[in-house]
């Protein structure tokens, strides 16, 4: 049947052509446990971490992520603004991880004081914060 | 350091009325049927940081469908990446894994990775779903990420689970099938974190064909499905649309009357709107034929075979899903059908009793952690 595939066809041309770039927030910044040698990663490699599909650094060292809850304005404004993806995406990222036997859930903290400690206690830990309530206990890591 | 075994399950239930027709249980008479139900569990742990060993057990009540309550294990693997850098993922698992088939089939019986209460029955047809299910054998996967997107590939080699409801589902003589080594292979394309995702899925499923009635019809039965995905993820929507291919093929008998092929097609668009965080509504066209030769099933019925409807199903639906918390949901879904091609035999005594068009309402509430 020639009509749903000339459908499928228009539709995805007319997806891939609508652009819409990421924009940064200096509010918002990436964060890891000082034991995460690397000081920046790439976007979609964040996205993979965040996504719960990146398990290990390019060192090897195991990855802990923690996220807020997810009506949180921090984890909305890390997930909107630095990620460029909307949380229900990575609520189903992770549901789809967890359920499928392809990937674990990410660690959920209730506060962005908590995941401040939280990261900067745990080896491998990777997280979020707002620049203001940044501690010399984490590092920030850039995102290219 | 945050322990990494982790133990998360889901649970189920639904009410399922229909005018005509029964669809899980015994949905055509006044008080419904509440035979579906599900229940979830699985376990996880990193013994390794590049090691991870998942399993989930699946205990399923689908109206007549064959293996009621049963506990089966739907997955169990462990999962080793050989390479995990920023540009490229490697890995590889064994044992028995889900295959990745099309958008949603990995995590089919979870309710909250649906976007309705069923999903599209016309790809992810529920009455012989042990054809696609899982596969036990070994499967490859590779992510390569580019600047704005990441290339998935996974290519697997297993023995599928084909069960009695594939066995019914191809004839009512209900032939005895077994599952041979079998492949699957998919490409996913995933641009800017998700908000385009574009797939191609293939698998080959084959299966041995030994008739009941006349021990001296062996050969092999082959389901070779390709499926096109493409979905558009906004804030507030998503669009998703996707075709099936299928080519059904009997061969390798040495009475030639056996000897058969046919071709099916599928599709569905799909519409979602995120009223509010927590309210959705999902709208959606579902469409399959049989034999794309033989399109309103009139050759088939001419030739005693059974119903022309039995071979086309269109399934316009539409439903709300309500979140009450990140764990509790609970969906209302209804659907107007004209045909009967996905209608579970289980639930029918026969093909010729059924009625062509028919709706059906359904209410789902789900819990999951």
């Amino acid at each position: 049947m020639r009509q749903p595939l000339i459908a499928c066809i228009c539709l995805v041309a007319a997806l891939l052509f609508t652009v819409k770039s990421r924009g940064d927030d200096p509010m918002v910044v990436l964060i890891a446990n000082p034991s995460v040698i690397q000081s920046s990663l790439s976007l979609e490699t964040v996205r993979a971490i965040f996504a719960m599909r990146q398990r290990t650094l390019a060192d090897g060292q195991a990855i802990h992520v923690f996220v807020l809850p997810d009506g949180d304005p921090l984890h909305e404004a890390f997930a909107k603004k630095i990620l460029g993806v909307y949380p229900h995406q990575l609520r189903l990222a992770w549901d789809r991880a967890v359920f499928s036997g392809t990937g674990q859930a990410p660690n959920e903290v209730a506060t962005a004081a908590e995941m401040v400690k939280a990261v900067a206690t745990t080896p491998g830990g990777i997280g979020y914060a707002y620049r203001s309530e940044l501690t010399n206990q984490v590092r920030v890591i850039d995102i290219d | 350091m945050p322990d990494t075994f982790q133990v998360h399950g889901f649970m189920s239930q639904a009410l399922i009325l229909t005018d005509h027709n029964d669809f899980f249980g015994p949905s055509s008479r006044d008080t419904g049927s509440l035979e579906y139900t599900e229940l979830g569990l699985n376990a996880s742990f990193r013994p390794r940081s590049n090691v991870l060993v998942a399993g989930q057990v699946l205990s399923r009540k689908a109206g007549g469908y064959g293996d009621a309550w049963k506990p089966t294990l739907d997955y169990g693997v462990i999962d080793y990446q050989l390479l995990s850098g920023e540009r490229r993922v490697l890995g590889l698992q064994v044992g028995r894994f889900k295959n990745p088939f099309g958008i949603y089939n990995q995590t089919r019986d979870v309710p909250s990775t649906r976007a309705g209460i069923l999903l599209p029955q016309s790809i992810y047809f529920d009455r012989s779903r042990s054809l696609g299910l899982a596969s036990d054998g070994i499967t490859v996967y590779d992510e390569e990420r580019f600047s704005r997107g990441t290339l998935y590939i996974q290519g697997g080699l297993g023995i599928p689970q084909v069960n009695g409801d594939a066995e019914i589902s191809l004839s009512p003589t209900k032939p005895s099938l077994d599952g041979r080594i079998s492949s699957i292979l998919q490409v996913l394309y995933a641009h800017d974190g998700g908000r385009v995702n574009l797939g191609v899925s293939a698998a080959r499923v084959r299966s041995s064909f030994q008739s009941r009635q006349n021990p001296s019809a062996k050969g092999e039965f082959v389901f070779q499905p390709v499926i096109l995905s493409a979905q558009y993820n906004a804030e507030r929507w998503s669009l998703t649309a996707e075709y099936e291919y299928q080519h059904k093929e009997l061969k390798d008998f040495d009475n030639d009357i056996y000897n058969s092929t046919a071709d099916g097609e599928s599709w569905y668009v799909q519409y979602q709107f995120r009223l509010t965080p927590d309210w959705q509504w999902l709208l959606r066209y579902d469409q399959t034929v049989s034999d794309r030769n033989d399109r309103e099933g009139s050759r088939y019925a001419s030739e005693g075979r059974g119903p022309s409807y039995s071979r086309f199903a269109r399934d316009l639906s539409t439903g709300i899903k309500w979140s009450l918390s990140s764990r509790w949901m609970v969906q209302a879904e209804w659907h107007h059908v004209d045909g009967t091609a996905w209608l579970p035999r289980q639930d029918n005594e026969s093909d010729e009793e059924t009625t062509r068009r028919w709706n059906m309402l359904l209410f789902q509430t789900s819990y999951s952690f």
